[in-house]
């Protein structure tokens, strides 16, 4: 199998790979760049672990070729914390008010909680709901993880 | 039981106002430092930074990759395999079958019946029938695609009412009876004859899917010295390692078992690693390199343990009143094709004399009796699940009561008072409880909370069209703590270092529950140092003590009890040290925050630290060991009669919903739940706890089963296997009341699994009183609550 | 009966050996031409990642035409709107054109799978999977939607009651042609739409049953000058209900005549008995339910109401 060429912005830093065809985004992220944040929870798009943002949307890292981010943005979440190791509001709202357990759907969590806050800063609990109906979380039964949005956006509940 | 009478006088005075709850209600300890508080999870910070290393996370150079030949046939006689092309692919490196298993060929939770190999026969879909090691998973894969197996099929007995015919196929030869249990406890006619009603009801419960978001993935490392590392997530390194070594034929001390971060569990991840953990093994035993074997998601469904189905028959007698006289309870509980955690260990462990204990529900009744049947079939097996057996049974037991309710027309609300559990009530088991029995305090904080009375009033159409009607329903529960067994023990050694910072060595795992953040808050709280001064070692079964699996609602209690004396043996240290350098008495000395002082005189202080350093310097032991066990379990195995959990967790829920009666579509609009938790440890963390199971919960009363047909499971993938969305899960309010436990570390009992138990019944019974229909076999999906309410004569007129 | 191999072994990886990002129409063809039975057209790709995963298709090569030019607009052309083949469902629910000239497509749209997949799939992949109850392709049906397909030969024009032929088959001939544009008429005045849907749960979930319908009122004579009802999965492909549009056209506008015409639709839907979907009996029932809510909707919007 031929080798391609992929250049993108990963994480505000430039990327230079070269790939098989076959490669989807998760796996370019995972195994070849190091960026284990991503999970893999079922390879078919439905459980949203793998969720990274695409030019500032959230699409599923596991059903995406790697070839279709050339030339595009990709942040992971590795890529929210800032270079002073200081985190993201979001993060730190989910870590403070309890949205975390298992952890496994958290960066999808987080990730697609970013997309939302970015493009609409004072959702309502429907609206953020929404946004995040495409993570399944098996522990925590989502309230915390709706509390922390809200918090990291400054809405009082 | 130990401190029986201080216990009981701690609960009586707690509880000399009937059900006035308000005093009971959580609130954070004043005379506790880092034990009771919300203290943020040690591992949250790597868990939204996406720096955590899960199982899968793992570096793979230098790794075989395992995959598993499964069987097409739910039953069948192996009669050939034929590996020659598969082993020649280039890059394979081994293809193994029964006969290259080294040790003994079978593993188990309880009881050895399953091959890691199948040799002769094939008991399930999904069973392996040879394993591949490759180079790279995309060969092992062609590899598996090129060995050929002639099969000669097999009937399948497909349900455990089958299974126990006399003609039925045998899947085991023991017979397909795995365990038959009994509870008798008064005299039953009498019970019938006192009733002024009597009401009978089947339900059933299909097979549940854990669907924890992490698949499972293990790795096998040989070692030069004969070792085997065998590493992943998992809930029972302990048992994992019984089974290695006996698979692999070495000695316990040459098994080295390392739980590594889980992404979720729910009692799953106890047997799924030793299913893969020995395969990958035997692989790397064989290749004698690195093994690695990670299942799909699709694997996942197929191939793990799954929550026991059941058919369970119920005879319910009541007075007019509504007072309960008798019971008679009948369960057909499903095994699948192996035993897995399905069968007694004496006296009350195993998943199916769980359910035959808790069958009755948490109330008190004259007369019982309880017959169980666990049936071998060639399903899926079943194993742990959050509520171990006791789920199924709740859903039961809490739809009769609704029923008989209905039927005496009396409110869901008074039967139960009327009959709920209550400090010397005798359960069905003859148990006395005497101590930290908080359930009609939890039905009375969720009635008021909820508003029950003033909603009962209210349910109905919510439109004009008169399409969505309301309802509402109650589930109370309870949940031991602990497992019933005779080795229930606990394990945990504490370290005190020169600079008094502290290791602390459990063999309890972390699968999301907080775990490595509550157990390190008993440890801070004994020792009398700040939480960062502890840090918890990743279980290795090389290094941290026996501990049981983490299961049964049981590492807070058990294992923070073994803590609190590891601990105290250390601090014991360090106060004699500190009294020598402060002049003042050991009595006198408190540590708290990392500082010792003098109580009569808080001006004479000294850090903890400097206690710790000049113990060291003088040779003085710093090391603590600590070891629990609960009070003994015990149970009669004629009669069911005895204490079989030396405590238990109980809980209310309310649910409201809203069902659309044309379609039956069915939405939950509001919860609240209430529990009695004995002490909140980390409040937060119990909080998360109660969303997650009643989410849980949730579920599996809507939505979820693993539909089977011929055996064959038809949705392995998350986008069949539906689990609640965001968008399906109402906003919960929980309250915790804290009804001290005298066994507990600072009163604490177990919470992981209750919150996941009554919420299904709530639910159902929530959708009967909206719409006058009610399953009674799960799930209650669109289509089934749409033909109940046809088969009631359709919903309300108003 | 054994099951099969790949249903009970399952990897990670897709069999793909090329991927191809042609830079125009023609060019996109020729790759076609090149790999004929072995290419796979592919935009958002989120149907076909998972299908070459499962190995339910033969495809090798990838011929991804999200960079051809001029595919990712929503345009209007007199009162035709024209969604080009790379328009997301994300893009068409947030779009205020489909909202106002075509509601029930936007709320077709938003029900697809999750934010994720609707920002990557596209309106036009949902066609050409043809699913008996693609999310998208009711409400297009109902809207009397056209297909533009693409060859060296030309293009034809195909409306959707012709497109599709069974489940996962269309008429597109996979080795020459390409879709390249959706048309139909925006919905005017006197006209309303509705989408409606039935699931287990509220997201990220195929569906158990979808209806739309599109109703044109006739104000003098108060009655349903036109009607048009679209079902899934009553049949292999998204189905029309006819026999209900018949039944309505001059009817009245009221309960009755709505109910009446409900009751048609089931005539001739034969769904599926599914373990995972429903009943057959369930699913009949519900067609007559969704029928009839969605002209109930239609009728609302079309700023009339029922006597």
């Amino acid at each position: 199998m031929n080798s391609l060429d992929l250049a993108f912005q990963l994480n505000g830093r430039a990327v230079k790979v070269s790939m098989a065809p076959d490669t989807l985004l998760v796996d370019l992220l995972r195994d070849v760049l190091g960026l284990k944040g991503t999970k893999i929870g079922c390879r078919e798009g439905e459980c949203g672990a793998c969720t990274v943002l695409l030019d500032g949307r959230p699409v599923n890292s596991c059903i995406l070729p790697a070839l279709k981010v050339q030339g595009r943005s990709v942040v992971t979440i590795e890529g929210l914390t800032r270079a002073d190791g200081s985190l993201d509001p979001l993060q730190q709202a989910f870590i403070e008010t309890g949205a975390v357990q298992c952890g496994f759907c958290t960066p999808g969590m987080i990730l697609n909680a970013k997309a939302l806050l970015t493009e609409n800063p004072k959702p309502g609990e429907e609206e953020i709901r929404r946004a995040l109906s495409g993570v399944l979380c098996r522990c925590t039964g989502y309230q915390k993880i709706v509390q922390a949005v809200q918090a990291a956006a400054g809405i009082a509940e | 039981m130990r401190n029986q009478d201080e216990g009981r006088k701690d609960v009586q005075l707690l509880t000399k106002e009937k059900f006035d709850f308000q005093q009971l209600l959580q609130s954070p300890s004043t005379d506790l430092a880092v034990a009771g508080q919300s203290v943020q999870r040690t591992d949250a910070r790597l868990k939204v930074t996406g720096k955590l290393i899960y199982g899968a996370d793992y570096g793979q150079q230098g790794f075989l990759h395992g995959k598993i030949l499964r069987s097409p046939h739910p039953h069948a006689l192996i009669l050939a395999i034929r590996t020659e092309k598969a082993a020649a692919l280039p890059g394979v490196a081994a293809v193994l079958t029964a006969r290259d298993v080294p040790g003994r060929n079978g593993f188990g939770a309880i009881i050895p019946d399953q091959p890691v190999i199948c040799g002769d026969k094939v008991r399930y879909v999904g069973d392996a029938v040879a394993l591949v090691a490759a180079e790279t998973e995309k060969i092992a894969q062609q590899a598996l695609e090129l060995i050929e197996v002639d099969y000669e099929i097999l009937p399948a007995v497909l349900d455990p009412r089958e299974a126990l015919k006399e003609d039925a196929p045998q899947i085991h030869e023991k017979g397909n009876l795995l365990s038959y249990n009994k509870l008798r406890k008064g005299d039953l006619e009498a019970g019938w004859r006192e009733a002024e009603v009597v009401l009978e009801r089947t339900y059933r419960v299909p097979f549940l899917e854990h669907a924890y978001l992490e698949p499972d993935v293990t790795m096998a490392v040989p070692q030069a010295d004969g070792t085997m590392v065998v590493e992943g997530p998992m809930q029972a390194p302990f048992t994992t390692r019984r089974n290695l070594a006996a698979v692999l034929g070495l000695p316990i001390n040459q098994v080295r078992v390392r739980q590594v971060p889980m992404g979720g569990g729910f009692g799953g991840k106890e047997d799924s690693p030793i299913d893969i953990g020995c395969r990958a093994a035997v692989l790397a035993r064989h290749t004698g390199r690195p093994v690695r074997l990670a299942l799909e998601r699709e694997e996942v469904t197929i191939q793990t343990c799954k929550r026991h189905p059941m058919i369970m028959t119920i005879k319910l007698g009541a007075r007019r009143d509504g007072t309960l006289t008798a019971f008679a309870g009948v369960i057909y509980d499903e095994q699948g094709a192996y035993a897995s955690l399905g069968p007694v260990i004496p006296p009350a462990g195993g998943s199916h004399i769980h359910s035959m204990i808790m069958m009755p529900g948490p109330y008190e009744i004259p007369h019982v009796s309880v017959d169980a049947y666990l049936c071998y079939t060639n399903h899926p097996y079943g194993g742990a699940m959050r509520g171990f057996g006791a789920p199924q049974v709740h859903i039961a037991h809490e739809q009769i009561m609704d029923e008989l309710a209905l039927e005496l027309g009396l409110d869901p609300l008074e039967i139960r008072r009327k009959n709920a559990f209550k400090l010397g009530s005798a359960t069905a088991t003859g148990q006395v409880l005497d101590q930290s029995v908080g359930l009609r305090e939890t039905l009375e904080a969720c009635a008021r909370e909820f508003d029950w009375a003033g909603r009962f009033r209210r349910t109905g159409y919510v439109d004009a069209e008169k399409t969505r009607r309301r309802g509402i329903g109650v589930g109370l529960g309870w949940y031991r703590t602990s497992i019933g067994t005779a080795g229930d023990g606990c394990g945990a050694n504490v370290y005190v270092h020169e600079d008094g910072s502290a290791l602390l060595f459990t063999g309890i795992t972390e699968m999301g529950q907080g775990s490595y953040t509550v157990l390190p808050q008993i440890c801070a709280e004994e020792l009398g140092i700040c939480l960062d001064q502890v840090r918890l070692v990743q279980p290795d079964t090389h290094m941290v003590p026996e501990s049981g699996p983490t299961v049964g609602s049981r590492s807070t209690t058990l294992m923070g009890n073994a803590i609190i004396q590891a601990a105290r043996q250390v601090k014991e240290t360090i106060l004699e040290t500190a009294s020598e350098m402060l002049l003042v008495p050991a009595s006198r000395l408190e540590a708290r925050a990392g500082r010792i002082c003098d109580r009569e005189n808080p001006e004479r202080v000294l850090l903890f630290r400097e206690a710790a350093a000049r113990a060291m310097a003088r040779g003085k032991r710093l090391i603590g060991q600590g070891w629990w066990t609960p009070p003994p379990a015990t149970l009669d195995p004629e009669t069911g009669q005895g204490n079989p959990y030396f405590v238990y967790t109980y809980s209310t829920h309310m649910a409201e919903v809203e069902v659309d009666v044309e379609t039956g579509e069915v939405e939950v609009t509001d919860y609240v739940a209430a529990f009695d938790v004995g002490k909140a440890i980390n409040p937060r963390a119990v909080e998360g706890q109660i969303e997650g199971g009643v989410a849980m919960g949730l579920g599996y009363a809507l939505m979820e089963e693993v539909v089977l047909k011929n055996g064959v499971p038809q949705n392995l993938s998350l986008q069949n296997y539906l689990i609640p969305t965001i968008l399906d899960v109402p906003r919960i309010k929980s309250i915790v009341l804290e009804m001290p436990n005298a066994h507990g570390p600072y009163g604490a009992k177990g919470i992981g699994e209750m919150p996941n138990i009554p919420a299904t019944p709530a639910i159902l019974n929530a959708i009967a009183n909206a719409c006058g229909g009610r399953v009674r076999s799960l799930p209650a999906d669109p289509e089934k609550v749409y033909w109940a309410i046809k088969e009631a004569g359709g919903a309300p007129q108003e | 009966m054994a099951t099969a191999f790949r249903e009970l072994h399952w990897s990670g990886d897709i069999p793909v050996t090329a991927y191809h990002f042609p830079p125009s129409l023609p060019e996109a063809l020729n790759v076609l031409e090149r790999f004929p039975g072995k290419a796979r057209i592919l935009a958002g790709g989120t149907d076909v990642i998972p299908e070459l995963r499962r190995r339910d298709s033969a495809a090798e090569v990838l011929v991804d035409i999200s960079r051809l030019p001029g595919l990712n607009t929503i345009t209007q052309a007199g009162d035709e709107i024209r969604l080009g083949a790379q328009v997301t469902h994300a893009q068409a629910a947030a779009s205020p054109l489909i909202q106002e000239k075509a509601g029930l497509l936007a709320e077709g749209a938003a029900a697809v799978g999750s934010p994720q997949i609707r920002n990557v799939a596209t309106v036009a992949g949902n066609l050409i999977s043809a699913r008996p109850a693609a999310d998208a392709s009711i409400p297009l049906l109902a809207l009397r939607a056209a297909v533009v397909l693409v060859s060296k030969a030309g293009e034809r024009i195909v409306p959707l009651t012709d497109f599709f032929q069974d489940v996962g088959k269309t008429v597109l001939d996979e080795n020459r042609e390409i879709l390249t544009e959706i048309r139909f008429k925006g919905l005017g005045a006197l006209q309303g739409g509705c989408y409606l849907r039935l699931s287990k749960r509220r997201a990220l979930t195929l569906p158990m049953l979808v209806a739309s319908a599109v109703v044109t009122i006739d104000p003098d004579k108060k009655c349903f000058a036109d009607t048009s009802i679209a079902l899934g999965p009553v049949a292999p492909v998204p189905y029309r209900a006819r026999p209900a549009e018949v039944r309505l056209r001059g009817g009245a506008l009221t309960l009755k005549a709505i109910r009446e015409a409900a009751a048609a639709a089931v005539q001739e839907c034969s769904p599926r008995d599914s373990l995972l979907r429903g009943s057959c009996d369930y699913r009949q029932e519900m067609v007559q339910v969704l029928v009839r809510r969605a002209l109930q909707k239609a009728v609302e919007r079309a700023g009339f109401s029922l006597e």
